[in-house]
């Protein structure tokens, strides 16, 4: 047992935490005087504080000390939120975050102390005047606790603890008694309790331990526990240790009488509790060392990617699964009954399809997440960028609760802020041009999220300027992008999309928030690599739409399978147009290459069996099938041997030891156990 | 003095006493040792699909419940001639930090011998240029020489 193990729950806490700061801040600067709003940041700042302090971040431990006092200040009324101060403590988040992701990382949060932030927020406090006076206030709420019976009295000491007492006694130490109570609300009690001890640990050397460690740990307490432990420090100064560590409801203590818990006889049974209780700790200080060293040395996060679950759909998933088990068990009953045999069994099989069906879908909405904890962040930049862009702007959300596969959402975020940067930027216009347009002075962006089928559409709206055709035009020529014919013959579609092209940027200035040429043409390889796609609707003057179209899961897709040279390949259904049968005297040559005519548009044509390095069965005087696939705008004709049929695969990764093929996306597992391989169709094209 | 040279012995001992088990497999007539920590399956020979354009010792990816693991031909990869396909072939699975999950395809698996650090023989790098050294050790084991395959080497793409 050691810190180590409450980390996945530290970092968790800490970024919720840090959300709901980042979101109540926000709200405070809009109404400065809600209490709700002040009471709940404050109650996140100090939980954040007493998280990093029993972790031992002292650094994190110490910014989040000062802003709490800031915020106890703004609490008392004594100073009065400015946009400064608003500006300071998002900087102070923004700190915290890099602690944060420090600490992910390496399990340390890093060097970096912030002073001048502490200095800042030390600023803001001597501006308003009295400043100890709410911390007091908190511990005085924490004191009634007092008069209910010490539980550390009842506690008996054998012989052992007895002479450890009384050696102490001889150095000049202090042998303690002290209660701790957890919240009724607390969800970990034992780990609470656990960095209660570990908090205590530091200051002093806990002796005895009731209920016993092991007790504590299985969570076989009530809310209280009582510790007798031996310090040289005083007594408050313990007690301040443990009361750091969050969902502590109160800490009381006193100074333990020896003489008198003498006279109260040795119990046999204390006395066993008290061997358990102390190997038990030292082993935790032993063991705690190395493995954090040796988390150190990994260059890996130490932390595993989670995914937070509702229940329900857990639940649903384990009533499916008995489902299964019932499904395997009438099968096996079937095939043993000889009576009737084959009737039964395609009922049996219909009903473990629905099954396995339903199983599927289960699992896959258990590994969705909303697009919420991505898009809550965007507020508070699009006010960053109001001020740094010294323009009005409101961000208009909605459908955060929209729910997409966790490797998406956590894909999703840097494009998104790539086009709400850009429109702020570019899309919006100065405040005098949108007075001349009679538009009013706050422009308005748009997040928009939404399920529209089997896809998930995430629009970014601005009511901003629209794409100037014209001026993208002359910047695509002047860049070598397109020659001025190609130019004159391309529709404005086409234009609009040379915005994706890599090294293109109209930003007539280069400033921090975009116009690095960077950008939008990561914006569209990312969310293809997603195998989304992204498109543009504009109306100059009028404001643009950005539409990412994302499908809800990755795991899965409907494939066509093929038979190449004898071997099994899958084509995502996704990319396939249509399926042809052509005479090979329809192929003609262009340029060397082999195309075919199909109904006015002339295709390339790819013989798969070349490209995959195998012989064809077929004949080459044969009728040949061609899957047409299209990436984009472009088609490509792939010659396959036979068709098999439409088919659900789930998709398996080849692992990074096979990833030089650049044609296969995947493989996936057959009915029949074999491995077939998926065709990127994007990459043949 | 006495006491500082017992207690060197001892620990010097220790270091001997140190054991390592292989498992002991045939690629042709010559015995390789794999060390068993890396070892995470071994499974009968099946169906291999292959992968187009890879290194030709790769022979492809099998399905080892419902996970895709790749199969390289260690014969292949060492400049031996192909495999044989035989009833005692093996593809043996291996766990490594590096690589991830590998197969390899041997000829024969053979027994579990354990090894004492005594019994080994370190190899040096014989320098002998464009060959790569892919054991780094030779253990002694009733009378027989068990070449001990260094994994990462092996693993290692060419």
């Amino acid at each position: 047992m050691d810190v180590n193990q409450y980390l996945e729950i530290f970092l968790d806490e800490t970024k919720e935490h840090l959300e709901s700061l980042n979101a109540q801040i926000l709200n405070l600067e809009q109404t400065p005087d809600d209490a709700d709003t002040i009471n709940e940041i404050f109650r996140a700042a100090h939980s954040l504080k007493g998280m990093a302090g029993t972790m031992g971040y002292k650094r994190m431990q110490a910014l989040t000390h000062d802003m709490e006092n800031v915020f106890s200040e703004i609490r008392n009324g004594s100073i009065k939120v400015n946009s400064n101060m608003i500006d300071t403590l998002f900087q102070c988040l923004d700190a915290l975050e890099e602690y944060t992701n420090n600490i992910q990382a390496s399990a340390d949060e890093g060097t970096n102390d912030n002073q001048a932030l502490i200095n800042q927020l030390n600023e803001y406090l001597n501006g308003g005047g009295a400043q100890e006076a709410p911390l007091k206030a908190a511990e005085k709420e924490a004191a009634p606790a007092d008069a209910e019976a010490a539980k550390w009295k009842e506690i008996s000491f054998g012989e052992h603890e007895k002479h450890v007492f009384s050696e102490a006694k001889k150095e000049g130490k202090q042998v303690y008694g002290m209660d701790i109570r957890v919240q009724e609300t607390c969800i970990l009690k034992a780990a609470r309790a656990f960095l209660v001890y570990k908090a205590v640990e530091e200051k002093a050397e806990i002796v005895v331990c009731n209920p016993s460690a092991q007790d504590i740990e299985d969570e076989k307490f009530d809310l209280e526990f009582s510790l007798i432990v031996i310090s040289e420090n005083p007594l408050d100064q313990i007690i301040a240790a443990a009361k750091n560590v969050s969902e502590i409801e109160s800490v009381t203590g006193g100074v333990v009488d020896i003489d008198t818990s003498e006279a109260a006889a040795a119990e046999t049974e204390a006395e066993v509790e008290a061997e358990e209780t102390r190997p038990a700790a030292v082993a935790a200080q032993t063991t705690g060392a190395p493995a954090k060293q040796a988390e150190k040395k990994s260059g890996k996060p130490v932390v595993n990617r989670t995914v937070r679950v509702d229940i329900e759909k857990l639940d649903v998933l384990m009533n499916l699964v008995s489902e299964l088990i019932i499904a395997k068990n009438s099968l096996v009953s079937a095939s043993s009954t000889e009576i009737g045999a084959g009737s039964g069994v395609n009922e049996h099989i219909e009903y473990l399809e629905s099954v396995t069906t339903n199983l599927h879908e289960s699992v896959m909405k258990v590994r969705m997440v909303p697009i919420e904890s991505v898009v809550n962040k965007f507020p508070r930049m699009i006010r960053d960028l109001s001020k740094k862009l010294n323009k009005k702007m409101e961000l208009y959300m909605s459908g955060e609760e929209t729910e997409l596969d966790r490797t998406v959402v956590d894909e999703i975020g840097d494009p998104l802020m790539h086009l709400l940067r850009n429109s702020a930027d570019h899309g919006l216009e100065s405040a005098e041009v949108r007075a001349q347009r009679g538009k009013p002075a706050v422009g308005s962006i748009f997040l928009d999220a939404y399920q529209d089928g089997n896809n998930v559409v995430i629009e970014v709206r601005d009511d901003g300027n629209g794409i100037d055709v014209e001026a993208v035009k002359a910047k695509a020529i002047e860049r070598g992008v397109i020659t001025p014919e190609q130019g004159d013959s391309m529709s404005e579609k086409d234009i609009i999309n040379l915005l994706f092209h890599a090294g293109f940027s109209t930003a007539k200035q280069i400033s921090d928030v975009s116009g690095r040429g960077v950008g939008l043409d990561v914006v569209k390889s990312k969310i293809e690599s997603l195998s989304g796609d992204v498109e543009v609707k504009s109306k100059l003057g009028e404001g643009s739409t950005w539409i990412i179209r994302l499908p809800l899961t990755l795991a899965i897709i409907q494939a066509l399978m093929v038979i190449v040279g004898g071997e099994k390949y899958a084509i995502s259904l996704g990319s396939i147009q249509t399926i042809e049968d052509i005479s090979p005297s329809d192929i003609k040559l262009v340029q060397n290459s082999e195309v075919i005519h199909l109904r006015g548009t002339v295709i390339p044509i790819i013989r798969l069996n070349k490209e995959l390095d195998i012989e064809s069965s077929k004949s080459p005087d044969e009728n040949m099938v061609v899957v047409i696939v299209k990436k984009g705008e472009k088609l490509a004709g792939l010659v396959v041997d036979e068709l098999i049929g439409q088919q659900e695969i789930v998709i398996k990764s080849l692992g990074k030891y096979i990833s030089k093929c650049k044609i296969i996306s995947g493989a996936t597992i057959l009915g029949d156990g074999e491995v077939a391989l998926i065709l990127d169709a994007n990459a043949l094209i | 003095m006495e006491q500082l040279k017992v207690a060197e012995m001892n620990e010097i001992n220790e270091v001997m006493n140190e054991t390592i088990q292989y498992i002991v497999i045939k690629l042709g007539d010559e015995q390789y040792g794999i060390d068993i920590k890396y070892i995470d399956n071994i499974v009968r020979m099946q169906h291999i699909t292959r992968v187009p354009k890879v290194a030709n010792y790769l022979k492809g990816v099998i399905n080892l419940r419902g996970e895709v693991i790749p199969v390289m031909s260690i014969r292949l990869k060492m400049d031996l001639p192909a495999d044989e396909i035989t009833k005692s072939t093996r593809i043996i699975i291996l766990k490594l930090e590096q690589h991830g999950t590998i197969g390899i395809i041997v000829d024969e698996v053979k027994e579990v011998v354990t090894l004492s650090t005594a019994e080994i023989e370190k190899v040096a790098y014989d320098g002998q240029e464009g060959k790569i050294n892919f054991i780094n050790g030779i253990g002694k084991h009733n009378d027989e020489l068990i070449s001990l395959l260094d994994l990462n080497v092996v693993a290692m793409e060419k």
